[in-house]
């Protein structure tokens, strides 16, 4: 009567979920180490790597609880890369946490909790368990965005995120509802075969409620607007974890339950994230423009990369290959290095200048040239320049395109394209300024960056140099996560 | 069943003006109480559709749990109980009334063109459905993950509940 | 299905008597009591002395007792389901809910070792 349970499959989270008991504890009995948490966090981290690897060394798919409970090369692909995402964000966050006026041991506890519904939304494939997974992501994200209690842009941040979360939850929350009481099931593939019927009127818009409740979750336009004030006032690696890790999971949370549930429903959702993808690439670069400040900026190119993540997702039904997802996972993991890597730099620099304004970077490269050397790395990626890897998450992107080859597809991807352009001008302005200006004159207390945050920087500048030049590198691990379905 | 249509009814118009009432009052803690009729409602409705344990757990969490939240959060406010008018309007209420009348018809007509005419067929089998025995079985044979998982979202909003009340 | 309906149909009829005897009570009692209106009479009764005006704001305190009360309460609704349906869920039931409460519980450790429940 009981149900299978794969302890093999679940490894992943029972590995996290330890590991933050374990941090708890840690904190609460031996509260005079306090280096003890974050060591312990970024190894439970790694450890969870492991049966991910393992599982798929081996190879086969495990389906649970009635395939609600999927763990494919789908799930164990986007699992490694929140776990490698956690791991640097853990790297980041130890300087900023340690000197800050933080609590230490509760901030790991509620970034792993956060990790583990990613890992946990990677394998879901059910209604409830995507809410939860999703809701496991938001909640303590909600509480480090105010991370900084005594700073009220922290806690604008934190209130701006948790009411814009709590309201998209509600929308989406009404949608599902809605398509469990057409389908009368909430697993996804109750809900496709369902779809794959003549659904009234009514099952699209549930599919619009549910994308829309997404698109609040991946700051799309036009529901971003809590992203850049909750980007800036949040303590920076948070911002780099919201901008990357819960970005992600979002796109995941999306990609499942179009790939696995709302497929037949083409009709619904392809016109809808059409919208989104234009919006967001447009309006985000437009935006970017036009900031002062590198981590407004930052949120805005996030939301125009966004868009660009969305592309795909627009023309996925009318691609015959599994292109269009391979390109989701492929751009996702490329943005994912660039990104972070850009928030780990501007950590380093502020850290001697306490300062995130573009201004303050002038003249950068010859008081600091390693860290302008590896900023302006990161900006060119982010603009798509080759041999960096950003061009080859454009070029997925493109590729997805033509395979679908409509007149909308061609339409987006005209617009990506134009908007590419427009990106460049904002990220070579920083390098333009870092290289060319004169340096301001800063009260410089130097704050050298520890191992931690090098090694972070380290990590992602690798993989954007040797993801750009060996592209297959990450190609192959596309084509793996989509060989079966 | 037109018992049941009655019932139906009286409950909707009862929570329509609750609901109503919760937005139009100008004490905060009297729309906190106009909220727990139209939570309350909807517990009956839930039992009008024989889902029994929803029903009690609408009654337990959020009437008798969700509303002291809200009564604490009103407390912990510095602004006064009394009737200021001021700050409980909003210019734009004739805005917000013709958007909600807006998806009100809209998803009226929707639900009408997808649901109508049909019929739940009522039965045993239907209260069954509903009981705590088949929600339990359901939590510990399809969604053990998930609850589980609750259990560790539990814990997050606890600590972080923790940290941002702690005055230190 | 009926006597699903009739049982609850008692619960009805308790609310409705309920509702009725508060309207018969306060209906009497102002069919015979003497009404001589004072200002002294309106003033808020604050057990003896003159109520002090204004609006204190509670301490924070309170909101973390509200909120562990709301995290157990949830608890509780999981435990219910469990609870009926103990002998076919069996020891696999009993250790995920046993794993289910330890780890709550570790959360009102949490708020005691950091001192929110002490009253000081």
């Amino acid at each position: 009567m009981n149900p299978v349970i794969d302890y093999h499959a679940l490894a992943p989270e029972i590995v996290l979920s330890v590991t933050i008991i374990l941090c708890l504890l840690v904190d609460l009995f031996i509260p005079d180490r306090p280096r003890l948490v974050p060591q312990l966090a970024s190894l439970g981290v790694l450890a969870a790597i492991i049966p991910v690897l393992t599982l798929a060394v081996s190879g086969t798919d495990v389906s649970m609880f009635g395939g609600a409970f999927v763990v494919d090369n789908y799930a164990l692909a986007f699992d490694g890369l929140f776990l490698v995402v956690a791991y640097i964000t853990l790297l980041v966050s130890f300087d900023e946490i340690a000197d800050g006026d933080y609590y230490g041991g509760e901030y790991y506890v509620l970034l792993l909790t956060s990790v583990l519904g990613m890992v946990m939304m990677a394998s879901s494939r059910d209604l409830v368990s995507i809410f939860i997974a999703l809701e496991t992501i938001s909640i303590p994200t909600f509480v480090l965005a105010g991370w900084r209690k005594h700073d009220t842009k922290s806690n604008e941040a934190a209130i701006k995120y948790f009411l814009i979360g709590v309201l998209s939850s509600a929308v989406m929350l009404y949608g599902m509802s809605l398509i469990f009481g057409f389908a009368n099931g909430t697993k996804l593939s109750v809900i496709s075969e369902y779809s794959a019927g003549s659904p009234p009127a009514l099952f699209a818009v549930a599919i619009f409620l549910t994308i829309v409740g997404f698109a609040f979750k991946v700051s799309a336009v036009p529901f971003h607007f809590w992203a850049p004030d909750t980007y800036e006032g949040a303590p920076l690696p948070v911002t780099a974890f919201l901008s990357v890790a819960s970005k992600a999971a979002g796109f995941v949370a999306l990609l499942t339950i179009i790939r696995f549930g709302f497929f037949n429903s083409s009709d619904s959702w392809q016109p809808l994230i059409w919208v989104l993808a234009a919006a967001s690439m447009t309006f985000g670069n437009l935006a970017a423009l036009r900031q002062t400040n590198i981590v407004r900026m930052l949120a805005y190119s996030s939301i125009a990369q966004g868009g660009f993540i969305l592309v795909p997702l627009a023309v996925a039904g009318d691609v015959s290959g599994p292109s269009a997802w391979e390109a989701v996972l492929v751009y996702l993991m490329i943005y994912a290095a660039m990104n972070l890597g850009a928030f780990a730099v501007v950590m380093a620099v502020s850290r001697r200048t306490h300062s995130t304004e573009i201004s303050s970077f002038a003249g950068l490269g010859r008081v600091d040239s390693v860290n302008a050397v590896m900023l302006s790395l990161f900006m060119f990626s982010l603009a798509g320049i080759p041999p960096l890897a950003g061009w080859f998450a454009k070029f997925v992107i493109f590729r997805a395109v033509f395979d679908a080859g409509t007149t909308a597809a061609v339409v987006l991807g005209v617009i990506a394209a134009l908007n590419a352009v427009v990106a460049f001008f904002y990220y070579s302005n920083v390098v333009r300024r870092m290289w060319f200006d004169e340096a301001p004159e800063v009260v410089s207390s130097p704050r050298p960056a520890s191992v931690a945050l090098t090694l972070a920087i380290g990590i992602t500048v690798v993989v954007v140099v040797v993801v750009g030049v060996y592209p297959e590198v990450f190609a192959r691990l596309g084509q793996l996560a989509f060989a079966s379905g | 069943m037109w018992g049941q249509q009655v019932v139906f009814w009286l409950l909707a118009i009862a929570m329509g003006a609750a609901a109503i009432g919760v937005v139009r009052s100008r004490d905060v803690v009297h729309s906190v109480l106009f909220l727990v009729v139209v939570l309350a409602g909807a517990a009956a409705q839930y039992i009008l559709l024989a889902a029994e344990f929803v029903a009690w757990v609408q009654v337990l969490i959020y009437i008798g749990a969700v509303v002291v939240l809200f009564l604490f959060g009103v407390m912990l406010t510095r602004s006064p109980m009394g009737h200021d008018s001021n700050r409980l309007d909003n210019d734009q209420r004739w805005a917000a009334g013709v958007v909600a009348l807006l998806i009100f018809g809209v998803l009226t007509a929707l639900l009408v063109d997808a649901f109508g005419g049909q019929q739940i067929n009522f039965g045993p089998e239907l209260v069954a459905q509903g009981s705590p025995q088949a929600i339990g079985s359901d939590l510990f044979r399809t969604f053990i993950v998930p609850f589980e998982v609750v259990s560790m979202l539990l814990l997050a909003a606890l600590v972080g509940a923790v940290v941002m009340a702690r005055k230190d | 299905m009926t006597e699903f309906y009739r049982e609850y149909l008692a619960v009805a009829v308790l609310i409705g008597a309920a509702l009725a005897l508060v309207g018969l009570m306060l209906g009497v009692g102002k069919l015979i009591r003497p009404v001589r209106p004072q200002a002294d009479k309106y003033i808020t009764y604050e057990a003896g002395s003159d109520p002090v005006g204004g609006w204190g704001q509670s301490n924070v305190r309170y909101y973390v007792y509200a909120l562990l009360f709301v995290i157990f309460d949830v608890e509780a609704v999981f435990i219910f389901p469990w609870a009926v349906g103990l002998e076919p869920l069996g020891i696999f039931g009993l250790v995920e809910m046993v794993v289910f409460i330890l780890i709550l519980v570790l959360g009102l450790v949490y708020a005691w070792r950091k001192g929110v429940l002490r009253w000081a």
